[in-house]
């Protein structure tokens, strides 16, 4: 292919203590100037194929390498890293894990520095990297000040002032909310676009990948299995589901659709092609109304509330103000809000990790005052955000057991407890392997296990789904479905608003340490405006949705591509048509 | 997924980056000095004779060896060590520079217990190192200070016995046992290997002190305990950070340092 910035050519790779080859005969030239997206499940190679364009793989990880990656002309096997930093920048998931200078402007000079770039040709790139990333005026400030979404701007702003050939990105947005995932993204674009920077972009947000790239590479089990514009790849939903990648709402409510009996043209991937189909379907064949849950009514004592909560940090920071909440037994309550908002603050004071500064907390009516952490612990499980904050010994089981045996349970009923926590999170086979050497959705699952064996009545799933591609987010969340529906009260906290409507039954909005909302899920998804004033950007369904109702404002708010195909297919009753 | 023979030409891998030191990345030489460092803060227990404390990092500078090499591993201790001595100036000791010297010492010593055929005669240099400032300092303590035999030999005994057990085949035993796949015995070699090498930077460094502060008969009974007490705590946490980290390492895969001993 001509101009290619990238040729990987019959590249096969195995860790070494891998058991299968992770990159399996791969194929791919990345074109000067292009915006490439890489999907497919957790496991297909994507981060390994992200490292081995600038030589980390194998150079630093060893193992087995077939084939040849040349970058710029030049062989990864045959260079130095250091040479192919010049010519490949990096972003990664996590944004806190490549700042680690105590101003924006350093963060920048970092890299250069270390290259040996003239003190002048820094001070001269600095301004046009933040100018690129739309952080002017921000030189001075230390990048923990920023939000999330600026610092993976930073940290972006870090990688293009080398001036590389090829931008790398590799989830980059997992851990943002949905406004900072929107900034990544169409930054990475224009740079594409108005710098002509040729992008890789290896991301599970299959909305965004389909609005932004030129192409995509599906990747499964180490192979590209297909490579094709956004609209080819996405639109053919069932291969997409053969290889466990979600597809965008779009094209899974048009899929539905066409499977319903209504004649589609094509399946569209992005908002602004499916909003004039979708009123073309509405004014040839109707809509009709669909049977739609009632919100639950819980009833009964609280089982964790807290009344005028404030929390204020040692810094300074007022985390949490005048916040009064209760939740009752068997609820399923999701918790929504920006990042920053004070969701993990909140939770943290119902296991008292944290002491309100004013306000009252109690758990079954009791104030955590007058409770121990090690009895909070026994009664509410927290699986915290980053599943190896979590994990701290040297096997799967004894990770599991580990609380019980503190909590002087006695040994039978450790080991029955253990092994039914490994079984039901299909954990038995790796039972004696080091937790990190587990993938990090198995780590997630261990986490779950660790706490399922201590059999709380209330379970905190704080970010559960970051870092998981769909089949494992879905995996964590029908867990967490399966606990409600044996009684326990489920809390989670996510950004992926498009996972929950098949779970949730309640939700609390927060926006700057305030309880913004409180309402069932259908309520507050439609709340659009205000989920907006906290930087969440509700699914693709409720905005066709509510497209609809501003044609015709009968039209129910209706949450997944699901009601949505149900609506557009059914025979009309009674409704317009 | 496949596991059959690539389609594409095996390649050799050789880490080509210039940023190494003896084989050893300099990111792991950089991150296992900043543990030194972190450890620097813990001050462990009370050393008599110099006044201060000594910190939980001397019980992982075994460990950087084993994972670095002997030079690179001197190399990460002696950083990490000299600056835990500004950030942590009560775990310094009396002789911040005999403190440095002291780390770099147990870190190549540990180094030197790989079997390399171009540096078999590595570990002799820093044996015969310690056996000679193991003579001064008894010498010193027996013949001018006039301290009895029984006292000396009793107060010195992590010094004369680290000498011996890395004289004898216990050297090789120490790396065999940290290379095994068993966990007891990884942990047995990690205290042993401890014990070990921090005894020899134990008599280097003392005979300094000895030099300079003499201490009388009646202390030498007050250290017969105490001595030999903290040397099994440097041990312990060897085991208890080292088993951890070696287990950790072995898991993710990541590239070794060509002279590491896990």
């Amino acid at each position: 292919m001509a101009n290619s910035i990238a040729i990987i050519k019959d590249v096969s790779y195995k860790y070494p203590r891998s058991v299968n080859f992770v990159l399996s005969e791969v194929n791919l030239e990345v074109v000067q100037g292009e915006y490439l997206g890489l999907i497919g499940p957790t496991g297909a190679g994507k981060s390994t194929l992200c490292l081995a364009l600038n030589g980390i793989v194998p150079q630093f990880y060893g193992g087995r390498f077939f084939g040849s990656i040349h970058v710029a002309g030049l062989d990864t096997l045959e260079h130095p890293i250091s040479t192919f930093a010049t010519h490949v920048g990096q972003v990664f998931e996590d944004p806190v894990t490549q700042l680690i200078s105590t101003s924006v402007e350093n963060e920048i000079a970092f890299a250069l520095e270390n290259l040996k770039v003239s003190r002048e040709e820094i001070m001269d790139r600095i301004p046009k990297a933040l100018a690129a990333v739309r952080l002017e005026g921000m030189e001075h400030k230390h990048p923990h000040e920023l939000s999330g979404g600026q610092k993976q701007r930073l940290a972006i702003a870090a990688a293009i002032a080398v001036q590389p050939d090829l931008l790398v990105f590799d989830e980059p947005t997992s851990q943002l909310d949905p406004v900072g995932a929107e900034e990544v993204f169409r930054t990475a674009y224009e740079l594409n676009k108005e710098l002509g920077m040729t992008i890789v972009m290896a991301s599970h947000s299959a909305e965004e990948m389909a609005a932004y790239t030129d192409r995509i590479a599906l990747m499964s089990e180490g192979k590209i299995v297909a490579l094709g514009t956004p609209e080819e790849i996405y639109s053919d939903t069932e291969m997409l589901i053969e290889h466990e990648v979600r597809p965008p709402q779009v094209a899974r409510t048009f899929y539905y659709i066409k499977k319903g009996g209504q004649a589609v043209p094509e399946i569209p991937v992005t908002m602004d092609k499916a909003l004039p189909l979708l009123k073309k379907i509405n004014k040839t064949s109707g809509y009709s109304l669909i049977d739609l849950p009632s919100p639950p009514v819980m009833v009964g004592e609280p089982l964790l509330s807290v009344k005028d909560l404030q929390h204020v940090y040692p810094d300074g920071t007022k985390a949490i103000h005048d916040v009064s909440l209760e939740i009752r037994e068997g609820e399923y309550v999701l918790i929504i809000g920006q990042n920053g908002a004070g969701k993990s603050t909140l939770v943290k004071h119902f296991l008292k990790l944290l002491d309100p500064t004013k306000g009252v907390v109690c758990v079954e009516g009791t104030s955590t005052v007058d409770l121990e952490v090690s009895e909070i612990a026994r009664r509410i499980g927290y699986v915290a955000q980053n599943p190896d904050n979590q994990i701290f010994n040297t096997t799967v089981s004894e990770e599991i057991s580990f609380a019980l045996k503190n909590l002087d349970y006695p040994e039978e009923e450790v080991i029955s407890r253990t092994l039914e926590a490994l079984q039901s999170m299909g954990l038995e086979e790796v039972k004696d392997m080091h937790p990190l050497a587990l993938p990090k959705g198995d780590r997630a699952r261990l986490v779950i296990a660790a706490i399922l064996a201590m059999q709380p009545e209330i379970i905190i799933f704080d970010e559960p789904t970051t870092g998981q591609d769909y089949r494992g987010a879905r995996y964590i969340l029908d867990i967490s479905k399966k606990l409600h529906q044996m009684g326990k009260t489920v809390i989670v906290i996510t950004h992926h608003l498009y996972l929950m409507p098949d779970y949730a039954e309640r939700v609390v909005v927060m926006g700057k340490g305030t309880i913004l909302m409180d309402s069932d899920i259908r309520s507050v998804y439609h709340q659009t405006e205000l989920l907006k004033s906290t930087f969440l950007t509700p699914p693709q369904s409720v905005h066709m949705a509510q497209m609809m109702q501003q044609e015709d404002p009968s039209f129910q708010a209706l949450l997944t591509p699901e009601e949505l195909a149900a609506s557009l297919t059914q025979q009309a009753t009674g409704s317009e048509s | 997924m496949v596991d059959k023979k690539p389609k594409g030409e095996e390649r050799k891998i050789v880490f080509l980056e210039k940023v190494a030191i003896d084989g050893a990345p300099i990111a792991y030489i950089i991150v296992l000095a900043a543990v030194v460092v972190a450890l620097s803060f813990f001050p462990m227990s009370a050393i008599l004779v110099s006044g201060g404390s000594f910190p939980m990092s001397q019980g992982v500078l075994g460990l950087v060896g084993w994972i670095l090499g002997p030079i690179a591993g001197a190399v990460s201790s002696g950083i990490g060590t000299l600056i835990g001595i500004f950030l942590a100036p009560h775990t310094a000791g009396p002789i911040p520079a005999v403190r440095v010297l002291g780390s770099m010492i147990a870190s190549f010593a540990a180094g030197t217990m790989i079997f390399r055929e171009d540096r078999k005669g590595w570990w002799f240099w820093i044996w015969l190192l310690a056996f000679l400032s193991f003579l001064y300092f008894i010498g010193r303590a027996i013949f001018l200070n006039g301290v009895g035999i029984w006292p000396v030999i009793a107060g010195t005994f992590i010094d004369w016995s680290s000498i011996l057990l890395f004289l004898l085949p216990t050297r090789n035993l120490v790396s065999r046992w940290i290379k095994s796949d068993n966990k007891a015995l990884v942990a047995s070699g990690l205290a042993l290997g401890t014990w070990i090498v921090y005894g020899l930077t134990h008599v280097i460094s003392s005979a300094f002190y000895y030099h300079l502060y003499n201490w009388p008969e009646v202390q030498w009974y007050a250290l017969i305990p105490l001595i030999p007490f903290e040397n099994v705590l440097r041990a312990a946490i060897g085991v208890v950070i080292g088993g951890g980290v070696i287990t950790g390492l072995r898991a993710i895969g990541l590239v070794k340092p060509d002279n590491a001993i896990y």
